[in-house]
């Protein structure tokens, strides 16, 4: 008998005319691991927080259709005569863990323990039973040795586990992971993998939800693949992979072929004073950016008083990330950087721009230091996309958004539009120039993070994760912006987990580690 | 010995009581200094300092003109333009009226700041107070700091993309405005996704709920709530009984 079981004939948020979900079915048996694929915008959160009662019925929108747990079987028909679905109830038989795991944490509890307790706290369970679950659950997920940790100061990978231990502890009979994945590391993804293993041993049903066919995925044995809010093709692995319907649902594939090679401009070749294509780089290119023995630290102790400890000007503290760091990029390089969680590749690229100054050594941008030099003034030469795209928003449309501050920068209102015009066709906006940036998937909103750098044409353009909740469309955008800013005589640096995508996209492919870069 | 959460808002609450109704400056004066001092031992002096300088910057002012220049019941006039008159009496009352807030908001912020909020809310929790009540109460608590860190957040990012923004007022109410869009929207979101993850996290759910953290509350920490407790209430009554015939009209 199936876990649990849903048909959606279609599902309705109040407010929007169309439907996000149509003719979706689903049913999962415990112990298996069933993937519904997809690229951004396809329905696979709205259908994963539908089976997993965040969103409900009625609540927040309307849905035909039937969801059901065991024996028991609700039927909706949009009216109001409908079941309602207590979530508290519900959620102790289907967990969900959030794309954004951070979002399921209590955000009141200071340790990682008491927030495994916070769902067993508000059920009443005695605290001796609560320590044996803690302790249980924690030894299940790898977290016994982080127990006492503040859950906001743990790494991408730890989160991740104690979401999902935090939707388990009540020992559901489904588990809904929303991309469990993005953004960890090969370490963190193998740990999520194994605790995944143990919860379908267990006999838990587990429901994926991803936008890519990576090694979690494959483990699957039923994979249901949605594009435009409806299913468009199911089945065993095998039997889906066979046609064009996973790359046009824009779903990715994993391993060597993420997503297509594009042919890359030859470094240097467009350097000022070189313009024959395929030369080599000509000994006299001004690099566009230099890197000369950086180094940085956080001031990891505080003092008593909570100020930040100082070390002795000219010394580094102990817990230095940085350790004489060098890098030259030339016009027309796409150099990718890649490293585990937590080795400081963001630190290292919010040197680029001197949001961070460095405690040793000296950041050159085309030949010339940046030392004293306000970011909001280096950001003319060099473009930086932050990992949350959100933040970097602020207009009121699209259009706005990627012409803000472009005049000054293109001389006049016509150039600036067409500068505006050009770099969103190159990510693929066009049609939404008009549209609210808040209103856009936040895949879109990374792309057009990723235009209001294109537009302004630095020099050096830097990257922070950029791949991370891109579709297949998505990535074949930021691959073929990226090569053209490089044609242009921009140097690319780009900081990611993928390895595979840096060794597609990028002339180079430098690992920090141990606080220093090498070539790999 | 570390404080029980209930026991220092006792004490800070009690200390404003009795300061209020004492009503002598020297006395306020000197347990604003005592919040203060106490606040860098704790190493939270710049905070509270300023978070004290925003809410009492403004009282201060409109005390002195209020009742340092319009005082109806001063006398002895120190200086006079028009109907503004500058009174000793009024001078000493609003040095009165201003010192007496200062140690009330000095002393409450001092508590806000150094309290640990897991802490309170566990304590609450303890005395069967609604727990919506406790997350508002930890949230509002932890809020000014996590907006504070998003901001910071939303003005590197768009630095990055060119903002410049310069010391005049005008362009740091421009700067303003383009970081409050992203603050707002991300603020809304998450209360959404939080929204839900509560629900489902059970937080909603009627009848008894248990604690897994576990505070000392140890006998002397509640004799020295009653003690402060009695103390703020014998203040307050002797108060009222020694300005009960000034208070009555004759």
């Amino acid at each position: 008998m199936s876990a649990a079981a849903a048909r959606i004939d279609s599902f309705s948020f109040h407010g929007d005319a169309g439907a996000a979900l149509r003719n979706v079915q689903l049913s999962v048996r415990p112990g298996t691991l069933t993937a519904v694929l997809g690229g951004s915008g396809s329905g696979k959160t709205t259908l994963g927080k539908l089976l997993a009662g965040w969103l409900r019925a009625g609540h927040s929108g309307v849905l035909h259709g039937s969801l059901a747990l065991g024996a028991e079987v609700l039927e909706f028909r949009g009216g109001s005569g409908d079941p309602r679905i207590n979530p508290a109830a519900w959620s102790g038989r289907v967990g969900y863990v959030p794309q954004d795991a951070g979002a399921i944490l209590s955000s009141v509890r200071s340790t990682v323990a008491e927030e495994l307790a916070f769902g067993l706290e508000n059920r009443g369970v005695a605290r001796p039973e609560m320590i044996r679950q803690v302790a249980r659950i924690a030894e299940q997920t790898g977290l016994s040795a982080l127990l006492d940790r503040d859950p906001a100061q743990l790494s991408g990978g730890e989160l991740r586990r104690l979401a999902v231990a935090c939707a388990v502890i009540v020992e559901p009979q489904v588990l809904v992971l929303d991309e469990p994945l993005a953004s960890l590391d090969a370490e963190g993804a193998g740990e999520l993998r194994a605790l995944v293993d143990g919860l379908l041993d267990a006999g838990t049903a587990v429901v994926l939800l991803s936008q890519a066919a990576d090694a979690l995925a494959r483990n699957a044995g039923h994979w249901i693949i949605l594009d435009g809010g409806t299913a468009v093709a199911e089945g065993p692995p095998a039997d889906v992979e066979k046609g064009a319907v996973l790359r046009d649902a824009g779903v990715l594939a994993e391993g060597p072929d993420t997503g297509t090679p594009v042919r890359l401009p030859t470094a240097a070749a467009v350097a000022p004073g070189s313009v024959v294509p395929g030369s080599v780089a000509p000994a006299a290119a001004v690099p566009v950016l230099e890197l000369r023995g950086i180094g940085f630290g956080y001031a990891a102790a505080k003092t008593p008083t909570g100020r930040p400890a100082k070390g002795p000007a000219g010394s580094l503290p102990a817990s230095d990330l940085l350790r004489g760091v060098d890098l030259t990029v030339l016009p027309g390089e796409i150099v990718a950087i890649t490293g585990t969680n937590g080795t400081g590749k963001s630190t290292l690229l919010r040197h680029f721009n001197g949001l961070l100054r460095p405690q040793a050594g000296e950041v050159l941008v085309e030949g010339r230091s940046i030392a004293g030099i306000r970011t909001g003034r280096i950001a003319a030469s060099v473009g930086l996309l932050f990992q949350q795209p959100r933040d970097q928003l602020f207009e009121r449309t699209v259009l706005r958004e990627v012409g803000f501050g472009l005049r000054r920068l293109a001389g006049s209102p016509e150039a600036a539009a067409g500068r505006a015009q050009e770099a969103l066709a190159a990510v693929g906006l066009s049609d939404a120039a008009q549209a609210h940036p808040a209103e856009l998937a936040s895949s879109r909103q990374r792309l057009l993070a990723l235009a209001t750098v294109l537009a302004r044409r630095p020099a050096v353009i830097a990257l922070d994760e950029p791949t991370v909740g891109l579709d297949r469309h998505g990535i074949e955008r930021l691959q073929h912006a990226t090569a053209a800013a490089a044609a242009r005589g921009a140097g690319v640096v780009l900081v990611t987990h993928d390895l595979a995508y840096a060794r597609t996209n990028a002339h180079r492919v430098l690992a920090l580690d141990g606080g220093s870069l090498r070539e790999l | 010995m570390s404080l029980h959460p209930l026991t220092a808002l006792t004490a800070a609450c009690c200390a404003a009581v009795v300061t209020t109704a004492a009503g002598s400056w020297p006395l306020s004066v000197a347990v604003a200094l005592a919040a203060a001092l106490l606040a860098a031992r704790a190493g939270v002096a710049a905070r509270v300092l300023t978070a004290a300088g925003v809410i009492l910057g403004p009282l201060f002012l409109s005390l002195l003109v209020l009742h340092g220049l319009f005082f109806p019941e001063g006398h002895t006039v120190l200086a006079q333009w028009g109907p503004a008159r500058i009174t000793a009496e009024g001078l000493d009352f609003a040095l009165e009226l201003g010192s007496r807030t200062a140690a009330s908001v000095l002393l409450l912020l001092l508590f806000s700041f150094t309290v640990s909020v897991p802490d309170l809310v566990t304590a609450l929790a303890a005395r069967r107070v609604p727990p919506q009540f406790s997350f508002v109460l930890a949230s509002t608590l932890t809020l000014v700091p996590a907006m504070a860190g998003r901001l910071e957040k939303i003005r590197r990012a768009q630095e990055a993309r060119g903002l410049v923004v310069e010391r005049g007022l005008l362009s740091r109410l421009a700067a303003a405005r383009l970081q409050a869009v992203p603050l707002v929207l991300g603020l809304v979101e998450d209360a959404g996704a939080r929204a839900q993850a509560l629900d489902a996290r059970g937080f909603g759910t009627p009848g008894p709920r248990t604690s897994y953290r576990q505070l000392q509350d140890p006998p002397a920490q509640r004799i020295l709530r009653a003690a402060a407790l009695l103390l703020a209430a014998a203040a307050v009554v002797l108060r009222l009984v020694t300005a009960w015939p000034a208070a009555v009209p004759a």
